[in-house]
């Protein structure tokens, strides 16, 4: 977590995935039991709707050392509680786009309709999410241990300005 | 808001309206501005007697967003409030949200004072409230309505988007870094009422309480994501902040996302829903695949 | 001591004299935004006296905002670690309202037990249990700082119009709380000091001329002759008293937005959260600013908040800076040990009177203005109370 760990040779990346219960962690499953294969790098957080997903649990796990997230539901029109991921797809092109002006590349987080009949897209999705965050690298911007509790005013500087 | 031989000035009118509107009784109190104590400085103040009108003032001093104090105002009868543009706004989303009742508001409207004066020393251009000048609510309109102006063309973000990722990161980390976890910027900001903010959260601690950047980034970013489709670009959080942070950078952003991807501009009309508490079924998706 | 000269041509040798001796900290220009904040300089070409003020009082290098109080890893009693130790300090440019404040924090932070006719009656009675005063605890963060640190000061030849130390037995030239003061005399700064510590800074310098501090001492009699509020001190905690329930506490507080900005800005306000955070098995426990001002403060588990509203809070900080600070303080004198110069103020008032709140309140609410509204209300309501009195009979 220290500034000397040096990424291993090949970097897995951890993906945090939010996947909404009655489509696409169902469709997870039946990637699953149909043994499609795809990369050990997400850890499901099951959540009821996609609707469920605040845009601060996102940032919470970049926070605590996710490399990437991904959100994923059920196709609109198909929502289990009917509106759920209509309202999130509004909530999610606002974090996206937010996220990007702010300097997260474009790529660490990702959002998804799958439904769940659809494991092997599931398992495709996973591929892609896995590949494009290990070409990004680990994510070494919001990480709380950048300034692991030492006091402010031994690390902050106070952005101030330095002589050149 | 120069007073022109015989003409009377926007503060005058100001005063006079006061003061009939609390001799008749049709309000039991005035929400505005008086003089402060240095130079070039206004406080709001909350007039209640007729002969206290004379207290009021109103010129290009005149520039916090007076609804921030109307969720938290527990105030018996009808209450005045003298609203510019981006207060009036604010008042339309506050009314929205059930934070305040219309029937309970009797809006004095004026033009925002910073559109008459070329020449204000403070606050800087940045700080500055964007949109229209003019009250979009309002029962009656004092003084003169000031001249529209351009659509905000939002330069300021394309500019700063030519940067790359990394610059950007850098740019807004730096400047963010200043923060002291004050929350002036939070406490002047009229869409900020709820009882306990998720900063202030301690089981869980969402965020933790020192000005450890990541933690003072999350809460930045997530203010200005509770701001979606509610902002309205008033400027009273940058003009708050203490520590010279350029807030109004990521709040236009948030303004200029719901506005490209949903058609809304924020605060103009009692009779559209709120951006983010609706949806359209053909809504872009094109970052969803 | 003997005042000696630094003229401004040697300021940048000086200056990198003091940066050999120790980390140097000085106020440095706020990168794209008005102001300065004391930082660590390397050299003259980093210090900024341009500003009346920093934005952030000195108190932060002695109270961070974030303070490591100690680390741990979870599971185990032995990994408890206590921060590093601070290095030795010299910090310059503090301005007399700045360095007045740590004496008072000085009180809070390393209060003496009291004498033993000054404890508390309970602690002879009881015998049970060990009535400990916490008026005598040492915070020891705090107090390595302290020790640790030499203070330069810059004397205020031109106070600001939120500036007001005079109301409150302070001075803009004053050396309360310094080792060494520079006052500025055009071309070169006159290096006062008040300690041995500031004293070794200046040994070899050239000795200040009859003149040189003549001019000073003009100087600091037209600064202070600028401010012009000043405020019957001596009655003020009974009239605080007589007025706590007078309505002008809800006019008074209106437009706060009960922000944290006066506390944080505050040379003299002190209060502080602790809280535990931990992440991956390791964890620390830290010290935050908090305010009295915040709606939360108070709170307590239950959901009770015993001050809910802004005009509890506004007059709550106003009595303790005014009331309650000076009785709980009541009578204790200056120890020199502790680097008290010139004689303490007496009632001692939780403010230094640097004005940084007023012009930093969002609200354009002023401390001042507060004191003299509550001096005039109190005054009428105590008039007609006596009058009433008066008919009563």
């Amino acid at each position: 977590m220290s500034d000397e760990q040096v990424p291993a040779p090949e970097f897995h990346p951890r993906i945090v995935a939010f996947l909404c219960n009655w489509c696409s962690y169902a469709g997870a499953d039946l990637a699953g039991i149909s043994r499609i294969q795809y990369p050990a790098s997400i850890r499901v957080i099951r959540v009821p709707c996609s609707g469920r997903v605040d845009p601060f649990f996102v940032l919470k796990a970049l926070q605590l050392g996710a490399d990437g997230v991904l959100i994923s539901g059920c196709h609109p029109g198909d929502c289990h509680y009917l509106t759920g991921n209509y309202v999130a797809r509004r909530r999610f092109a606002v974090l996206n786009d937010l996220l990007q002006f702010f300097g997260i590349e474009p790529g660490r987080v990702m959002f998804s309709w799958v439904s769940a009949a659809e494991g092997e897209r599931f398992a495709q999705v996973v591929r892609d999410a896995t590949e494009q965050v290990k070409k990004l690298g680990p994510l070494n911007r919001l990480a709380t241990s950048k300034t692991p509790f030492e006091d402010a005013m031994q690390t902050a500087e106070c952005r101030v300005q330095k002589a050149k | 808001m120069q007073s022109a031989k015989g003409k009377v000035t926007t503060q005058e009118q100001i005063r006079a309206r006061a003061k009939e509107l609390l001799e008749q009784k049709l309000v039991t109190a005035v929400l505005g501005f008086r003089e402060g104590s240095l130079p070039g400085t206004v406080v709001p103040t909350l007039v209640t007697k007729p002969e206290q009108s004379d207290s009021l003032v109103y010129d290009e001093r005149c520039l916090h967003n007076l609804a921030a104090y109307l969720p938290r105002l527990k105030h018996k009868g009808k209450l005045a409030v003298i609203a510019s543009g981006p207060t009036s706004r604010s008042i339309v989303n506050l009314i929205k949200e059930n934070q305040v009742k219309r029937e309970n508001l009797y809006i004095i409207g004026v033009a925002g004072p910073e559109f008459h004066h070329k020449d204000t020393k403070a606050p800087s251009v940045r700080n500055r409230s964007r949109g229209t000048p003019n009250p979009v609510l309002c029962d009656e309109m004092v003084g003169d309505k000031a001249a529209e102006p351009a659509e905000d063309d939002y330069a300021d973000i394309a500019a700063f988007e030519k940067l790359s990722p990394e610059e950007r990161w850098q740019e807004l980390t730096e400047d963010l870094s200043r923060c002291i976890r004050c929350y002036a910027c939070r406490q002047s900001c009229p869409n900020c009422y709820c009882p306990t903010c998720f900063v202030d959260s301690s089981q869980p601690q969402w965020v933790g309480r020192t000005t450890d950047d990541s933690d003072t980034i999350m809460f930045h970013i997530m203010r200005a994501m509770h701001m979606a489709g509610r902002c309205v670009e008033c400027g009273a959080c940058a003009r708050a902040c203490p520590m010279g942070i350029d807030l109004m950078r990521l709040n236009r952003k948030v303004a200029l996302i719901v506005r490209d991807r949903f058609g809304h501009v924020s605060g103009m009309s009692l009779d559209t829903p709120l951006p983010l508490a609706c949806f359209q079924t053909d809504d872009k998706q094109e970052f969803i695949r | 001591m003997t005042s000696r000269i630094v003229t401004k041509k040697d300021f940048s040798r000086f200056v990198a004299g003091l940066a050999k001796q120790a980390e140097l900290w000085a106020p440095m220009k706020l990168k794209d935004a008005d102001g300065s904040r004391f930082g660590r300089v390397k050299d003259a070409r980093e210090v900024c006296f341009d500003y009346l003020n920093t934005k952030l009082p000195v108190k932060e290098l002695f109270f961070p905002q974030r303070e490591l109080l100690f680390t741990f890893k979870t599971g185990t009693r032995e990994s408890v670690q206590p921060p590093q130790p601070v290095a030795e300090r010299i910090v310059l440019g503090v301005r007399p309202c700045d360095a007045a404040a740590l004496l008072l924090f000085d009180r809070v932070f390393m209060a003496e037990p009291l004498p033993a006719d000054r404890q508390p009656l309970s602690a002879k009675e009881d015998r049970k249990s060990e009535i400990v005063d916490c008026r005598s605890f040492v915070d020891p963060y705090y107090q390595q700082r302290r020790e640790k640190t030499t203070l330069v000061g810059l004397a205020c030849n031109e106070p600001g119009p939120a500036c007001f130390c005079t109301a409150l037995a302070g001075s803009p030239h004053g050396s309360a709380g310094l080792d060494l003061l520079l006052v500025d005399i055009d071309e070169r700064y006159l290096a006062v000091p008040t300690t041995d510590k500031g004293e070794k800074l200046v040994t070899g310098l050239p000795e200040a001329k009859k003149a040189d501090e003549e001019k000073a001492k003009q100087l600091a009699e037209a600064a202070g002759k600028t401010m012009k509020f000043a405020l019957d001190m001596a009655g003020l905690k009974s009239r605080l008293d007589q007025g706590f329930e007078s309505d002008a506490w809800d006019e008074l507080a209106l437009p706060c937005v009960n922000c944290g900005v006066c506390t944080y800005v505050c040379p003299t306000c002190h209060c502080f959260d602790v809280t535990d955070e931990e992440h991956k098995g390791k964890g620390a426990r830290l010290r935050t600013w908090d305010s009295c001002q915040f709606a939360l403060f108070t709170r307590h588990a239950s959901g009770h908040n015993p001050r809910p509203t802004g005009k509890d809070r506004m007059r709550q900080r106003t009595l303790h800076k005014f009331r309650y600070f000076p009785e709980a303080h009541a009578g204790l004198g200056h120890d020199p040990d502790r680097r008290h110069v010139g004689s303490c103020p007496a009632p001692l008032m939780l403010c230094v009177g640097c004005g940084r709140c007023i012009v930093e309140c969002p609200a354009g609410i002023d401390l001042r203005e507060t004191l003299c509204t509550l001096e005039e209300r109190i005054k009428d309501a105590v008039q007609t109370a006596e009058c009433k009195v008066q008919k009563a009979k």
